[in-house]
């Protein structure tokens, strides 16, 4: 009975696998596949063709646009965890008049949804006059609430007194964050910067707010402007740009999921 | 100079004091013992010396320096954490080097310093393990090796070994205090267990309150307590206490207590206080054979409630009226429970307090 029961559990897993991978294994072959063969549900094209990718990139500035959002993305995570670790450890482990508010502050903006603040943050942009700048797009991210809370928690958790050795071993507060803190908080380091990674590099709303010149644009903006404008032309063009997009946080994931499933698992800190 | 001077250190949080007027010089080379109950500021007293908490008023010099307000990477101490707190993702070599590379200490002069230290603690073959890789004995000695790289004038202990099981407490005590009396390095040793007190300490300072009770060599504490609470923190078993009074008898005089009535040596009472609590030590009572042959003024009679052998030595403990006490003898014949005992009260030994709790 054992083995059978096993058998029906590992088929209905199987079943649940193959419907989240094949529509993305389908987007992935059809952007290898000519026009006539869209309609086909098989994985594997009849004729293989990058004519889908020349078009896209002949089209509009997608290796710019690339960029950006590599750079944007990029400045954003590198932020969060730099900045972050930074306030979450005052907050986790050193005294100053205001801790408390502090930390009632950092949870009251979890409170507040993002739409609310979609208006009054585009406004200031542009008193500020930072449309159609990098600026725009990376500075309102450059803090994160959510990442502060979770690596605050996490550096709650590690004993007092490798804090106070460190100090006699005659660290500044700074490197026994970076130098004994961050090796500790590799997991949720890793789910920090993957997290505010793929949110940034998914982010099409605001950009749309403030950035209307093409050479600024992000990846997900573009594509979104360029499918929708009808650009694109067919769907085998637009699915390449998808495919574009999605690429390097899959990447990314490969990376970093080790500590995902760490992380997952509940790994603490033991002497 | 004393390579420690302490000068009326007091610490408050907010309004509860807990290190009060602390005072005391720790001489060259003597190993010092904080001892006291939790709650009694001892290890608050170590923190403060290691800077790691501040201090209210007071000074606090380390040789001629003052060093009361100084950040801890410029006080020339090194701690031994009861958690031993070795960095988990460094191997022991570099949780021993590390502090020496903070200082930019020479390279050559690091290797000949963690080779040093290794050899002594016997960590040569586990120089490259991670912490996690250890048993807890050898935490603990990675632990006190990096104190001694860095050579520096005072070692800190903190309980450090709270968290090892009683046969590796034992053979540690032996290391620590062996090692200690080689390197001749200045230490304040902190911990709440009184056998570790009195077999490691020159002297110790025994803590109540944030409050200095008795400092002394080991055998001054046990032999002369300045007062109840000493008496009853050092010696295990712990000294037995009977509350009672002193009666005057034509020259003689006996402190009287429900069911007990002990004849005291005139010198004793020589002192202006009346005694109110007579003190005295298992050990140095003894189970008198046969049954009782009237009134002794140096005996008491009472029932064995519990009888705990434990080889060489057995505790009974029986009441004496409403008083129960405990007795610490060695060899045969032990009485069984319920049996009604004879237990001789030495006069000389008797430790007798007054109201407040003052030595007489």
């Amino acid at each position: 009975m054992r083995p059978l029961s096993r058998v029906g559990l590992y088929l209905a897993l199987t079943v649940a696998a193959v419907t989240f991978i094949y529509p993305f294994l389908w987007m992935a072959s059809s952007t290898l596949k000519p026009p006539l063969e869209f309609g086909s549900l098989a994985l594997i094209p009849d004729r293989i063709t990058l004519d889908n990718y020349r078009i896209m990139w002949s089209r509009a500035p997608f290796g710019r646009a690339l960029l950006n959002s590599v750079f944007v993305a990029g400045t954003i995570t590198a932020s969060v965890l730099v900045l972050g670790s930074i306030t979450a450890y005052a907050m986790a482990r050193l005294t100053f008049p205001g801790r408390r508010a502090l930390n009632a502050a950092t949870v009251a903006v979890l409170l507040v949804p993002g739409q609310l603040t979609l208006i009054p943050l585009y406004t200031l942009i542009v008193q500020l006059g930072w449309v159609d700048t990098y600026a725009a797009l990376i500075v309102p991210y450059l803090f994160n609430a959510t990442a502060i809370l979770m690596l605050r928690q996490f550096f709650l958790q590690i004993p007092q007194s490798l804090i106070d050795s460190a100090r006699m071993d005659g660290m500044s507060e700074l490197r026994i964050l970076f130098t004994i803190f961050w090796p500790l908080a590799r997991p949720p380091l890793a789910i920090v910067a993957i997290f505010t990674f793929m949110g940034s590099w998914n982010e099409v709303l605001w950009p749309l707010l403030v950035v209307r010149d093409e050479q600024t644009m992000t990846l997900p903006q573009l594509l979104t402007v360029f499918a929708l404008g009808g650009g694109a032309g067919t769907l085998g063009v637009s699915l390449a740009a998808a495919m574009v997009l999605v690429v390097p946080v899959v990447i990314a994931y490969m990376f970093l999921q080790r500590y995902f499933i760490e992380s997952m698992a509940g790994a603490g800190v033991k002497g | 100079m004393p390579p420690v001077s302490f000068e009326r250190v007091c610490k408050r949080f907010g309004t509860v004091g807990v290190v009060e007027e602390f005072s005391l010089d720790v001489a060259d080379g003597e190993l010092l013992v904080l001892v006291g109950g939790s709650g009694s500021g001892k290890s608050t007293i170590l923190r403060m010396v290691a800077g790691l908490e501040s201090v209210t008023t007071g000074s606090i010099r380390i040789g001629d320096r003052e060093i009361t307000h100084l950040p801890p990477r410029q006080r020339d101490v090194a701690m031994v954490f009861q958690d031993y707190a070795l960095y988990p993702h460094l191997s022991v070599r570099d949780n021993l080097s590390l502090g020496l590379r903070l200082r930019k200490v020479p390279r050559a002069e690091i290797d000949r310093r963690v080779g040093w230290a290794g050899e002594m603690l016997g960590l040569a073959p586990l120089l490259e393990r991670k912490p996690k890789q250890l048993s807890g004995g050898q935490r603990q000695r990675v632990a006190m090796g990096r104190a001694m790289v860095r050579e520096p004038l005072v070692f800190l202990f903190d309980e450090p070994m709270s968290n090892l099981d009683a046969g590796l407490r034992a053979q540690m005590r032996i290391e620590i205090g062996a090692l200690q009396r080689r390197l001749l390095t200045t230490t304040i040793y902190v911990t709440h267990d009184q056998v570790e007190a009195m077999t490691l300490g020159d002297r110790i300072v025994v803590l109540a309150n944030g409050r200095i009770q008795q400092v002394g060599r080991p055998i001054e504490l046990y032999r002369r307590p300045l007062n109840r609470f000493v008496a009853g923190f050092i010696g295990t078993p712990p000294m037995n206490f009977i509350d009672g009074a002193l009666q005057r008898v034509n020259g003689g005089a006996a402190f009287v207590a429900d069911g007990v009535r002990i004849a005291l040596p005139g010198d004793r009472l020589a002192t202006g206080a009346e005694p109110r609590t007579l003190g005295i030590r298992p050990e140095d009572l003894r189970i008198v054979a046969g049954t009782s042959s009237g009134e002794s003024d140096t005996e008491v009679t009472g029932r064995a409630v519990l009888v705990e052998r434990l080889g060489g030595t057995s505790h009974i403990h029986f009441d004496v009226g409403p008083h129960r006490m405990l007795a610490s003898v060695s060899g045969d014949p032990l009485p069984d429970v319920g049996d009604v005992i004879r237990v001789q009260v030495p006069p000389a030994n008797v430790h007798l307090f007054g109201a407040d709790g003052v030595a007489l």
